[in-house]
């Protein structure tokens, strides 16, 4: 009833909003021809659409032919990444080669960069006709000698923070005047980098610690953890140069305010940061928009309880308005992120704050649209009636290309994905994988470790949810040419295997992982050996397992390269010696069964018996009798049953036969 | 499927009651049910919002009042009188107004005796039609792919299909009898046995069961017929009983004033609209904190800071800028400034040179002023110089000026020995 109710007002609106535009066309005509001086004059002879209009020259960026010609390459599920395809014998195979030659690349540029910056009297000439700047080496000392405002803008310039508080304290004692925005730009050097030098740009090892933490997961924490104790060390100091020196300002204006609390916020001095601004405000000046996004960005730190924190990001966004500061994505961004931490609050609020922003015509970029995903989605807490925030978010952003704007923005990716992943929802996942396809969006995957991280759970939620063939599709076009996957999404893809029932892909499987690196993961080996020893499955493909097994074998024998060496256990023997016999090659089988003795791992009863069966089929007595004797040595309860089974169904010699009941007593005696 | 469904629920209430109340002759209640649709077609003019609210009433009462009959001996005579008129399809409305005017009198107070008495044990009941409505929806929501359907169905059909619905109903009711709802038997029970006159609380209960049932499709037959009669009794029929709904919990306002009550009741309907048209939640209201054509107030803006830069800075690092292929890697080139740029340009790095025309270049005589002597071996020198000068492309103007100065410095240190030699 509603529905046609609402149906026919639509029809309503529709038509009234046709009746409009065709007044409209009937209006604009009469107006071009009025603004029009050259239709004004010969009124009787020009319609307006007859008119030439001659384009304007066109200018091309510098980019524009490159461009359009890259937009033409797609990427080659078979080739491995673009950096490594100078030279095929640096083909990366796993992900710590991986890992490795993207390392050495870019450290050998940075160490080319350091020497030319250290040594710039050995790089003067200049062969580039015409001069390319970007090649020359820097300048890293001060060239200016003298104590003037002109060498403190230099040191700045070079962000030598303590270079240039000396230099101002002289400027200071000499008597000489410096001027505001010099000034100002002191304080931001020395906000900035928390009263610290900045560690060198062109050290190695900075770009080093970023890289490092591509692959495993506990490394990364490590990593993680090691940069939060980086801002630890680096607190704001009380009384700091910059304070210092923002109090001799006779009259601070607002840049000289939001260097001072941008500073604090960076550095953690909330309370700090948050007494400034009221200071600020004593003083009759207004703080402008970075000012604000600080302060928002502070406000969860100074409360305690939710709906406080939300009183008073809202206050901070009032006295935005109040005092006529436009807000800007980062503000957005900054609100939305402080909600993350207000709980419920959160999760009512944060609608409504993506709806200001937009009537501000301020658009939400893929940071917006992650913060408001962690809002709903804490992670390991269970869902509950908003799995279709995930699906909203993806309405709004399916088929856009984003451009990077904050930087959070590359954290979308991998939140999106974990969501589908924790909620199981394949559907969303697939969107999620477009939406990356689209524009420039793969850019904002992130880094080589956030890379790994998607790719990862994106693979995981595919072998979950999906068939193996939709699997196994995905796997041919992820890896290894974006992907090395880990020990343990191989293990799932291995899951998914078995649920399918396509075992038969399981030779495969173990070359891929053989080149992955994970030939040695004893758990995923056992795994794969126990997969394979399961069930018996045709003679084509038990012959393959035979293949793969020795494969194993071998994996065992020679600890390459100082990897680490796996050990045979029981199980995984005797899964290994099941999979032989199951391809009908006992003298292999043999072999591997002398292992049990040297590795010191006693076999099943349930496997010699196998094996009986086996040798029975050959009709090889001595081997029986061998076997028997193994079941002996190794004291085996089940040991006269197997003497029996060899009286029963063999054809003994009578030597045989003294010697079975001779083993016999021995093991009636041990027992 | 939908309409199934709908039948479905309501044999089951339909069963609730009926086996709750085995007294009542099921063929009276079929009798009473077919002449109702009679009564509610000519209803499309709907002279009041409650008109149809008090059929169902009437109805509900008609099978209640099959026991006591001789309290009401006047409805009843009416509802015959109805009957007859509703079957003969003329003067029908009047029978409607008839109708109206004589029940709604009665049935006022009634209701509210009914409410001051039965409050403690109704609510419990309440509750339970709340669980009922629950599990309606859930069945609903388990086919949202129905809706469509339902906005085509014919109003007037299910005149039939509502007949042969309460066949079925009272045919499965008395089936239904031991797999009752035992918290609805235990409910209805304890709040009649609370009361004086058992046997009349329990109808009456039953009877505001039925309503639950009736008027969703009361409403949806005379919804369907005039949407602007719906709009008119938002407007209009407001909440005249406002005095006997704020004793009443809010399921049975409904039924009360139509015109608020269809936004909230209209399970099925009202439901899917919903989910139809639920708004995305990025389209929810905002904080009105700010104006949207807010002026900013312009500060000094110096160009980057340090804090600016820092935020690209980090940006950069942030995504992933690693060239994907070998064009990719051209354009980063060319933004650090590596590479020759396309569109090719020959001129590039010659910037200072554009604006310079070639004549310039070329054309070197005028600066061959009296400096130099206007003839002799130093002139046809110079005039050597100023044609190879021409012919030169590495140099800018300027520095074949530079070039033609040095010689005329040179040839002025050297004017002794010039002199001397009489060149």
């Amino acid at each position: 009833m509603a529905s046609s109710c609402s149906q026919a007002l639509r029809h309503h609106v529709c038509k009234s909003s046709r009746i409009l535009r065709v007044h409209l066309q009937k209006a604009w005509p009469n107006r071009s021809f009025v603004l029009n001086p050259a239709a004004d004059q010969q009124p009787a002879v020009s319609s307006p659409e007859e008119e030439i209009v001659i384009p304007k020259k066109k200018t091309w960026s510098k980019e524009a032919v490159l461009q359009a010609l890259a937009s033409t390459v797609n990427r080659d599920p078979t080739a491995s990444d673009y950096r490594f395809q100078d030279d095929p014998y640096l083909t990366p195979k796993t992900s710590s080669e991986f890992k490795l030659f993207s390392l050495s690349q870019e450290s050998g540029r940075n160490a080319a960069k350091y020497f030319i910056s250290t040594y710039p009297k050995y790089f003067q000439k200049d062969y580039a006709q015409p001069h390319i700047p970007c090649l020359m080496p820097e300048t890293l000392e001060a060239q200016i000698e003298e104590v003037s405002e002109a060498a403190l803008i230099e040191r700045i310039q070079m962000r030598k923070v303590k270079a240039a508080v000396d230099l101002y304290d002289q400027l200071q004692q000499a008597g000489t005047p410096v001027s505001l925005d010099v000034t100002n730009q002191l304080l931001d050097l020395i906000c900035f980098y928390g009263d610290c030098d900045p560690a060198q740009e062109n050290v190695p090892e900075q770009r080093n610690e970023e890289t490092e933490d591509v692959q495993d997961e506990p490394q990364t924490k490590k990593g993680r953890a090691s940069k939060a104790s980086d801002k630890l060390k680096a607190a704001w100091k009380e009384n700091n140069n910059a304070e210092r020196i923002f109090a001799l300002l006779s009259e601070p204006n607002t840049h000289s305010y939001s260097a001072l609390i941008r500073g604090m916020v960076k550095y953690g001095a909330y309370s700090k940061a948050f007494s400034t601004y009221t200071d600020l405000l004593n003083n009759q000046l207004k703080a402008d928009v970075s000012t604000f996004n600080a302060l928002i960005t502070a406000a969860p730190e100074v409360k305690e309880k939710y709906n406080e924190k939300w009183e008073l990001i809202v206050d901070l966004l009032k006295q935005m308005a109040e005092q006529k500061v436009k807000p800007n994505l980062l503000t957005l961004n900054a609100v939305l992120k402080a909600l993350r931490r207000c709980g419920t609050v959160g999760k009512s609020q944060a609608f409504p704050v993506i709806s200001e922003m937009r009537a501000l015509s301020i658009d939400p970029s893929l940071a917006s649209y992650n913060h408001l995903l962690s809002i709903f989605y804490k992670p390991g807490a269970p869902f509950q009636g908003q799995t279709d925030i995930l699906q909203e978010v993806m309405n709004e952003v399916s088929g856009k290309s984003f451009t990077p704007q904050d930087p959070d923005d590359a954290q979308f990716f991998i939140t999106a994905v974990r969501i589908c992943l924790d909620t199981k929802d394949i559907e969303q996942a697939y969107r999620v994988h477009e939406l990356l396809g689209v524009g420039e969006n793969w850019r904002l995957l992130g880094n080589d470790f956030q890379q790994n991280i998607y790719h990862a759970r994106f693979f995981s939620l595919l072998c979950m949810m999906e068939n193996i063939d939709v699997v196994l599709k995905w796997y041919r076009d992820l890896v290894p040419s974006v992907y090395y996957p880990s020990s343990n999404v191989m293990r799932d893809l291995l899951q998914a295997l078995d649920t399918d029932n396509r075992l038969d892909l399981i030779p495969q499987i173990w070359k891929d992982l053989k080149q992955l690196g994970h030939g040695n993961r004893q758990t995923l080996v056992e795994e794969l050996l126990t997969l394979m020893a399961r069930e018996k499955q045709n003679q084509e493909v038990q012959e393959t397992f035979a293949e793969c097994a020795l494969d194993i074998k071998k994996m065992y024998d020679t600890g390459d390269r100082g990897k680490v060496m796996m050990s045979w256990t029981a199980g995984s023997l005797s899964d290994l010696v099941s999979v032989l016999l199951a391809a009908q090659r006992r003298q292999d089988a043999w072999e591997i069964l002398k292992l049990f003795k040297t590795h010191n791992r006693v076999p099943s009863e349930e496997l010699l018996d196998k094996f009986l069966t086996c040798i029975k089929e050959s009709g090889d007595v001595n081997q029986a009798l061998e076997l028997v004797q193994i079941s002996a040595g190794f004291c085996l309860p089940g040991t006269p049953k197997l003497i029996q089974r060899v009286q029963q169904e063999f054809l003994l010699s009578e030597q045989q036969k003294s010697m079975l009941s001779d083993l016999e007593i021995q093991t009636f005696n041990s027992d | 499927m939908y309409r199934r469904l709908l039948i479905n629920i309501y044999q089951v209430r339909n069963g609730l009651i009926h086996t709750q109340n085995t007294r009542l002759p099921s063929t009276k209640c079929k009798e009473r049910e077919s002449f109702a649709p009679v009564i509610w077609a000519p209803c499309t003019a709907r002279p009041l919002g409650t008109s149809s609210i008090s059929f169902s009433e009437n109805k509900e009462n008609s099978t209640s009042l099959s026991e006591d009959k001789e309290k009401r001996p006047e409805e009843n005579e009416a509802k015959e009188e109805v009957n007859t008129d509703g079957q003969k399809s003329t003067e029908i409305s009047n029978a409607t107004l008839t109708l109206q005017l004589e029940t709604e009198p009665v049935d006022k107070p009634e209701d509210s005796k009914q409410v001051e008495k039965t409050k403690s044990g109704k609510e419990s009941l309440l509750e339970l039609l709340g669980a009922m409505k629950v599990e309606v929806t859930t069945v609903r929501k388990i086919r949202p792919s129905k809706t469509p359907r339902m906005s085509e169905r014919p109003d007037q059909e299910p005149m039939e299909s509502t007949h042969s619905m309460f066949q079925h109903a009272t045919a499965e009711g008395s089936q239904q009898q031991g797999t009752l709802n035992p918290a609805l038997v235990a409910a209805v029970s304890a709040a009649a046995s609370t009361l004086p006159n058992r046997h009349q609380a329990e109808s009456e209960l039953l009877k505001q069961l039925r309503k639950h049932e009736a008027v969703p499709d009361t409403q949806r037959r005379a919804d369907g017929q005039n949407i602007g009669h719906i709009i008119a009794d938002m407007k209009v029929g407001g909440r005249k009983t406002n005095g006997r709904s704020s004793a009443r919990p809010t399921s049975q306002i409904r039924f009360d004033d139509d015109g608020k009550g269809y936004t909230q009741d209209r399970g099925i309907t009202g439901e899917l609209d919903a989910v139809r048209r639920r708004k995305s939640p990025f389209t929810s209201k905002r904080l009105n904190i700010f104006t949207a054509g807010m002026e900013q107030d312009t500060l000094s803006v110096l160009g980057p800071t340090l804090w600016d830069i820092d935020l690209a800075n980090q940006i950069v690092q942030a995504t992933n800028q690693a060239p994907r292929n070998g064009f990719e890697e051209m354009i980063q080139w060319t933004k650090e400034g590596k590479l020759w740029q396309y569109p090719i340009n020959n001129e590039a790095g010659l910037e200072e040179e554009a604006s310079v025309p070639f004549h310039e270049h070329v054309f070197l005589e005028k600066h061959l002023d009296e400096s130099f002597p206007r003839q002799g071996p130093v002139r046809h020198f110079m005039e050597l110089v100023i044609t190879g000068l021409a012919k030169n492309h590495h140099l800018t103007v300027q520095q074949k000026k530079e070039h033609i100065d040095w010689f005329r410095d040179y040839f002025r240190q050297k004017d002794d020995v010039l002199k001397e030699a009489e060149a």
